[in-house]
């Protein structure tokens, strides 16, 4: 059944909303139902290959390729998330779950895009090394006892967002997960500063970009295909904010969140944060890896009418995230009493560093009133804001919220430029409030 | 119908309305302004958005075939997208025709998807353009 988990405060397993006869563990049933009764010829045309000793196998059984475990059973941890998919999967938070100053792993959101591979799912690091080669005077290659031992460690909350969180609103619709707000959390992570790990290898002069790459599997099964491979302008990688991190919340990073080692790039699309971190090719032009092309993680270099077809020779690489802010407590719908101030608080962040203002709305955005901003504990991450509202009434209210950045940027209060792929919409987010 | 009765029903209707004036129901916790559901909306999230309200299943889908519609073209479809992604993913979407045809090549050229012979292509494509459209 279609379902939401605003609707579901009491659940403490994820919510499945889109798949009828959806279940939260293991790989689809209808799926391996499917593959057991298959004929050879059609396993072979899914796998894009003939399979030569086919008579060898015995009946029923399932390619390794197609009956990978895609990691769902790593969910059941999870508190009140909306699953969007699981096949890569993929599951959002409801704002009112992210109240949280430092989100615990319970309610930071999923995303991927290929399957969880092996060595995470058993929490096995061994061997484990993180290669950094490329327009370097010093190739490394990288233990995690050297990370830890021979770098200074770092522990910071830094937010991380899916650069297509609130694709959902855009009209006509963008490809990719239907994100409504949820994409979007604030662990605390430790690690060692990207920055002083490239400032071992020597960045050379001719250094432009990072790429980044991760050994987690595609879903279509071939061991030779990159899930994905992103990377960062270097100006931005040597940042301080930047982190490579194997602890989350002072545990090391869950299976499904990057295990043993990540990359944690707050203020970029969440796709900078490369997860199952192996290598960082430090490039001598815009890198070219798995997702950096074509229309992903791309916005028109000008703006379009929604529906645009846009030429791929026009689309540039999505840089920093924008001014957003959520709503998170209290729950959208909330009943609180006519006449009396009421306490409605979140959090507010900028792919540009700190946010400077924030505001909310009673009436619809005719009047807003000024909400206490607090400072982050540190650059990139998230800012607690508070206010007090005062319905004047019994009926029907909306809080809109809206954060302004340091150069006077506010989120605007419908979807902003429509784009092919649905990226950064940082529309207001508003709960209903009914005074009673 | 008669006259007598619509008139009735009219009244009632107003009834109704006041009582739900007077007192907002309670029923109402939850509601929320940024997804569509039963109720005021004053800003319905625009297509491609995944989420009706619980008591109105959005599609009608074939739970053996992933919760898409059974018509011409469902079985392929089910067999070719499930192979490598969970049918989620394409109840999700609400595309134009021009970003099907996209999606497909840019899953045959860098994503691994078999191509498929021309009318094979066909039918899955239409079936996608008539169930998970902007334009229709």
């Amino acid at each position: 059944m279609l379902d939401d988990a605003s609707h579901n405060q009491d659940t403490d397993k994820p919510v499945a909303r889109t798949e009828p006869g959806h279940e939260t563990s293991g790989a689809e049933p209808g799926r391996r139902g499917f593959l057991k009764g298959a004929s050879l010829a059609t396993m072979g045309a899914l796998l894009g290959t003939t399979i030569p000793f086919a008579r060898n196998m015995p009946p029923g059984f399932v390619p390794v390729a197609l009956a990978q475990d895609v990691g769902m059973g790593l969910m059941d941890a999870k508190d009140g998330l909306v699953v969007l998919g699981d096949r890569p999967v993929n599951a959002e938070t409801p704002a009112h779950l992210l109240d949280d100053d430092v989100t615990p792993y319970e309610r930071l959101f999923v995303r991927n895009n290929g399957l969880v591979p092996q060595h995470a799912m058993d929490m096995n690091a061994e061997g484990w090394t993180l290669t950094i080669d490329g327009e370097v005077d010093e190739p490394l290659t990288l233990t995690l006892a050297d990370l830890q031992n021979d770098f200074e460690t770092v522990t910071a909350p830094l937010w991380l967002e899916c650069g297509g969180n609130g694709r959902a609103f855009f009209q006509p619709g963008a490809s990719g997960n239907q994100w409504t707000t949820g994409a979007v959390g604030c662990p605390e992570w430790t690690g060692v500063r990207l920055k002083d790990v490239l400032e071992r290898a020597g960045v050379k002069p001719t250094a432009v970009y990072t790429g980044h790459y991760g050994n987690d599997v595609h879903l279509s099964g071939d061991p030779d295909k990159v899930v994905i491979s992103r990377g960062v302008p270097i100006e931005k990688a040597l940042g301080p904010e930047n982190l490579i991190a194997w602890a989350m919340n002072g545990e090391p990073i869950p299976a499904i969140h990057g295990f043993p080692l990540r990359l944690v790039v707050p203020g970029y699309p969440g796709s900078a944060s490369q997860k199952y971190l192996t290598r960082i090719w430090v490039r001598d032009q815009e890198h070219d890896g798995e997702k950096m092309t074509g229309y992903s993680y791309r916005l028109p270099a000008y703006p379009v009418a929604p529906g645009t077809e846009v030429p791929e020779s026009d689309m540039v690489v999505m840089l920093e995230m924008p001014v957003k802010s959520l709503v998170t407590f209290p729950a959208t719908g909330a009943e609180v009493p006519a006449g009396r101030p009421a306490e409605v608080r979140g959090h507010a962040w900028s792919g540009k560093g700190d946010v400077a203002a924030m505001h909310v709305s009673l009436d619809f955005g005719q009047t807003w009133q000024e909400a206490e901003l607090m400072a982050p504990p540190n650059p990139f991450a998230w800012q607690r804001w508070r206010a007090e509202v005062t319905p004047p009434e019994a009926g029907y209210y909306e809080v809109w919220a809206r954060a302004t950045d340091k150069d006077g940027t506010m989120q605007p209060p419908v979807v902003p430029g429509w784009n092919p792929r649905g990226y950064g919409n940082n529309m207001m987010h508003r709960i209903a409030l009914f005074a009673v | 119908m008669t006259f007598s009765t619509s008139r009735a029903a009219l009244a009632a209707a107003i009834l109704a309305l006041g009582a739900a004036v007077a007192a907002p129901p309670s029923s109402a916790q939850g509601f929320d302004p940024m997804r569509p559901g039963a109720g005021f909306n004053p800003m319905l999230p625009q297509s491609g958005q995944p989420r009706a309200a619980p008591e109105e299943p959005a599609i009608a889908g074939n739970p053996d075939l992933g919760g898409i519609p059974d018509d011409v073209g469902a079985e392929e479809t089910f067999y070719l997208c499930s192979a490598c992604h969970s049918m989620s993913l394409v109840t999700q979407q609400r595309l134009t025709d021009a970003r099907w045809d996209y999606t497909w090549d840019w899953m045959v050229e860098e994503q691994g998807m078999p191509e498929m012979d021309d009318e094979t292509k066909e039918l899955v494509l239409s079936y996608l353009k008539r169930h998970f459209s902007a334009e229709r």
